[in-house]
């Protein structure tokens, strides 16, 4: 237990170390149990209550002085964990596991730019991508995404390259303007070229602009990036319609997404399921236990290709280290929070192959 | 040599002076010429490398006038009119062009004349002379009947009664020539000698405003190039603010020291007359040509010419000076994207009104669309009633929509229990449906079968990723044909 307690003060000094030195995003940090803030960096550290945890938020930088600098998701508990939200002004990467997941994703992050799109009214959104993604995964449809996220075909804007580095261009060009809701990139797998100075170029473009940049990866393996979060988003089984008479039995209602955090400065890795209401267009948190489609995953009888391992320096598998117990979770910590066995595994260890 | 096939016979159509020396002729049979001398090289001919060459020389002709049309497989036609000043006079000019198509490797033959006719015939019969205007006459009486540019079987008939030099066609009464020979005759005679305008229709539209330079040291870097379309668009800005319009499509020549000339045009989606817009858009269009582009020994003289103009809005700016237009921003985005990457690079929506959902969004190039516009009410049509639970569409839609494997449905024309999709298989959880959508039989050419109808689903299978599959047809309908399952589309 003593040993714990010197890892956790260590741990905690090299992230205060960390959010000194960067400056820029906000840190959140369990305080170390009975640990009292020294009275040097109590300047800098400005606490924050959230409630049933001792949490400190260290805020430094820019950040701190713009207080719309969080797009909050609108889930308690998910917000809670991004501290505040997804960064406005930032690289944000929406992983989806399988190029089948494309649906999801995509849902997940027109959700958020329909977030985007309640408070910057009228502003066009731009999504780029690949011919190779948007033929594998199907070209967005105005349509659907009109009656379900209630962007008009009027406010979209699709740039479609055949190579990945005119798709970089394009992002990078459009990261930088002003005029734009928010950049949506689309990009499959994991190409050399989508490296770290590659979405550093682009989160730089992002945080001047003051806009949201979405990168969107399919079928990728998670690896360094500038982005400071990183969400992994699979579909979940949607509930049924609710009807005066209750829910109608066999119907598919509002769409419903799994949230997994997979990369984030401030939160641990947690796993959400979020129900998107295109109604209100606000997400509500799926809080009972609908783990139903988690073990009927087990029967799914596709084979799971692995992914090529060629690249250097893979990304550590992300909730494979826990340092603190989770948020929120006094005493008892839950496992609902945690990603399962299953998903982990999957973009963790070697594969089944084909 | 150059050979051509005609009439069944390989035929000497061009050869050169040593050709002519061993007293051989245009129209001789190749077996009769190689009979002769067998040592002749002989190629074949290739009419499409000649049109190619004759382009490109007009292309660099472009540097004197304009207007430069194509005259038959081996003439070019110049209107220099208003343009021989800028070369210091008629003489200087003719000097010029004669000496730089020599030293190019050309031996052209030049005639200058007031109507085309006249300078036609002073090129092809008098070589390098200059007609003033009143002397056609002159000019042409001596010469042959050929001068006169007519039809090979008038020019026979004419000779045949007598009439051999253009002289003696213009002292013959002009009534029976015209009722023996035909109208064209007079008006070929009457062009030449200036009583009829003649157009020379130019190959290319002429730019309602060019500007260029001429190079004393001919550039090569893109910078250079750069700078040099930042000045020119700053001479152009003066020009487009005194007609109050502004460019919507730009074209930049670059003629090469050697002859070679680079075009490279941009479009923009609405009027554009700032110089630094400008040279950005070029800056653009050069970076992607960057690799086809070959400067060889640099270029002499650039042009940057307004292809097409429209009218231009002018706004008025804050006290700052500034002008906030976050649709100029997007627009000016969109075409540096279109100049580098192409048009179909930038795309945007438009909503079509059809029941197939893949016509009922139209993925139409960014600057197709008029901005902001309302398409306009017709009076005629009533509005479509709103529906309260409109159909349920999908996010994302499969340009073609893919075949899937349906090995069982619950009941004949109900959703399938499982189905494959790029080789796996799918459990279907829950579905919704059937939506139909029929074909649209107005769109179909008279005759043709009737596109087979299609029953939409929802499905979500055991995962919870949601699809939007369809089958083809009807089970047990007229047709023989069994029916076939589509996947169209993906659900958030």
């Amino acid at each position: 237990m003593a040993m714990t307690a010197v890892a956790r003060e260590t741990v905690f000094a090299l992230r205060r170390q960390i959010a000194k030195i960067e400056g820029t995003l906000p840190e959140r940090l369990q305080a170390p149990a009975g640990a009292l803030v020294d009275a040097g960096a109590a300047a800098d550290v400005s606490g924050a209550d959230f409630p049933g945890a001792d949490l400190t938020i260290v805020r430094r930088g820019p950040a701190a002085a713009l207080p719309d600098a969080f797009l909050p998701v609108g889930a308690g508990r998910l917000d809670a964990a991004l501290s505040g939200g997804l960064p406005k002004a930032a690289l944000s990467e929406i992983h989806g596991q399988e190029t089948r997941d494309a649906g999801a994703v995509a849902g997940f992050a027109l959700s958020l730019t329909s977030l985007i799109l309640k408070q910057a009214q009228g502003l066009p959104v731009l999504w780029v991508g690949t011919s190779e993604i948007f033929h594998e995964a199907g070209f967005p449809y105005a349509r659907g995404l009109h009656a379900a996220f209630g962007i008009e075909p009027g406010q979209l804007v699709f740039s479609e390259t055949s190579k990945l580095t005119d798709a970089l261009w394009v992002a990078e060009e459009a990261a930088r303007m002003t005029a734009l809701a928010a950049v949506i990139l689309e990009i499959r797998g994991n190409p050399q070229r989508l490296d770290l100075t590659a979405t550093r170029r682009l989160h730089a473009r992002a945080l001047a602009a003051g806009r949201p940049v979405l990168l969107l990866r399919q079928a990728a393996a998670p690896e360094p990036t500038a982005a400071p979060v990183r969400l992994i988003v699979a579909s979940a089984p949607a509930a049924p319609r609710a009807t005066v008479a209750g829910p109608l039995a066999g119907s598919i209602g509002r769409p419903a997404f799994t949230i997994t955090i997979g990369k984030s400065r401030t939160a641990l890795p947690g796993q959400f399921t979020l129900e998107w209401n295109p109604d209100e267009r606000v997400f509500d948190e799926r809080r009972g236990d609908e783990r139903a489609g988690e073990e009927r995953r087990a029967e799914n009888p596709v084979a799971v290709v692995s992914l090529s391992r060629g690249r250097k320096d893979p990304a550590a598998a992300a909730g494979a280290v826990l340092a603190f117990p989770a948020a929120g979770a006094s005493g008892s910590p839950t496992t609902r929070d945690q990603p399962s066995r299953q998903q982990r595994a999957t973009h963790l260890g070697p594969r089944r192959a084909g | 040599m150059i050979s051509h096939r005609d009439s069944n016979a390989q035929r000497i159509s061009a050869l050169d002076e040593q050709g002519e020396a061993l007293h051989l002729k245009p129209g001789m049979g190749i077996a009769d010429a190689r009979a002769m001398h067998p040592s002749i090289d002989i190629v074949e001919a290739d009419p499409e490398a000649d049109r190619r060459l004759l382009e490109g020389l007009a292309d660099w002709c472009d540097r004197y006038t304009p207007l430069v049309a194509l005259d038959g497989i081996d003439g070019l036609f110049l209107d220099v009119t208003g343009c021989t000043h800028l070369f210091g006079g008629e003489r200087a000019m003719l000097d010029t062009i004669l000496s730089r198509f020599f030293q190019q490797g050309f031996d052209v033959r030049a005639g200058l004349a007031a109507t085309p006719g006249a300078a036609w015939a002073a090129a092809r019969f008098c070589g390098d002379r200059i007609v003033l205007s009143g002397e056609e006459e002159t000019l042409l009486a001596p010469l042959p009947l050929a001068a006169l540019r007519i039809a090979p079987e008038t020019r026979a008939s004419l000779e045949s009664v007598g009439l051999r030099t253009a002289g003696a066609v213009m002292a013959a009464p002009r009534a029976p020539l015209a009722r023996r020979f035909g109208a064209s005759l007079l008006l070929r005679l009457d062009q030449a000698l200036g009583r009829l305008d003649e157009a020379v229709s130019p190959r290319l539209p002429v730019a309602p405003l060019s500007v260029e330079r001429h190079l004393a040291e001919p550039i090569v870097q893109t910078d250079d190039i750069e700078q040099l379309v930042g000045r020119l668009a700053t001479a152009l800005k003066t020009d487009l603010e005194r007609r109050g319009e502004g460019a919507r499509g730009l074209a930049l020549f670059l003629f090469r020291v050697d002859g070679a000339v680079n075009r490279i045009a941009v479009g923009t989606s609405r009027p554009l007359r700032e110089p630094q817009l400008i040279r950005r858009l070029f800056h653009e269009r050069l970076t992607a040509l960057e690799q086809t582009i070959d400067a060889g020994f640099g270029f002499d003289l650039v042009r940057l010419c307004v292809l097409s103009v429209a009218a231009f809005d002018m706004q008025q700016g804050d006290l700052a000076g500034e002008v906030a237009d976050d649709e100029a921003d997007i627009a000016l985005f969109a075409d540096r994207v279109r100049a580098r990457l192409g048009d179909g690079a930038v795309l945007r929506p438009v909503a079509v009104e059809s029941h197939l959902p893949e016509r009922a969004v139209a993925i139409v190039p960014f600057s197709e669309t008029p901005r902001r516009t309302t398409p306009p009410r017709k009076p005629d049509r009533v509005r479509a009633p709103m529906t309260i639970f409109p159909p349920e569409r999908p996010i994302r839609l499969f340009r073609a929509p893919e075949p899937i494997e349906v090995p069982a449905t619950e009941m004949p024309e109900g959703p399938p229990l499982r189905f494959r999709w790029r080789r796996a298989l799918y459990r279907v959880a829950r579905a919704e449906g059937p939506e139909r959508i029929a074909a649209e039989w107005w769109r179909q050419p008279p005759g043709d079968d009737a596109a087979a109808t299609r029953d939409y689903f929802r499905i979500e299978d055991a995962d919870g990723r949601r699809y939007w599959l369809y089958r083809q047809g009807l089970y047990g309908g007229a047709s023989k044909v069994p029916p076939r399952w589509f996947l169209h589309g993906v659900f958030a």
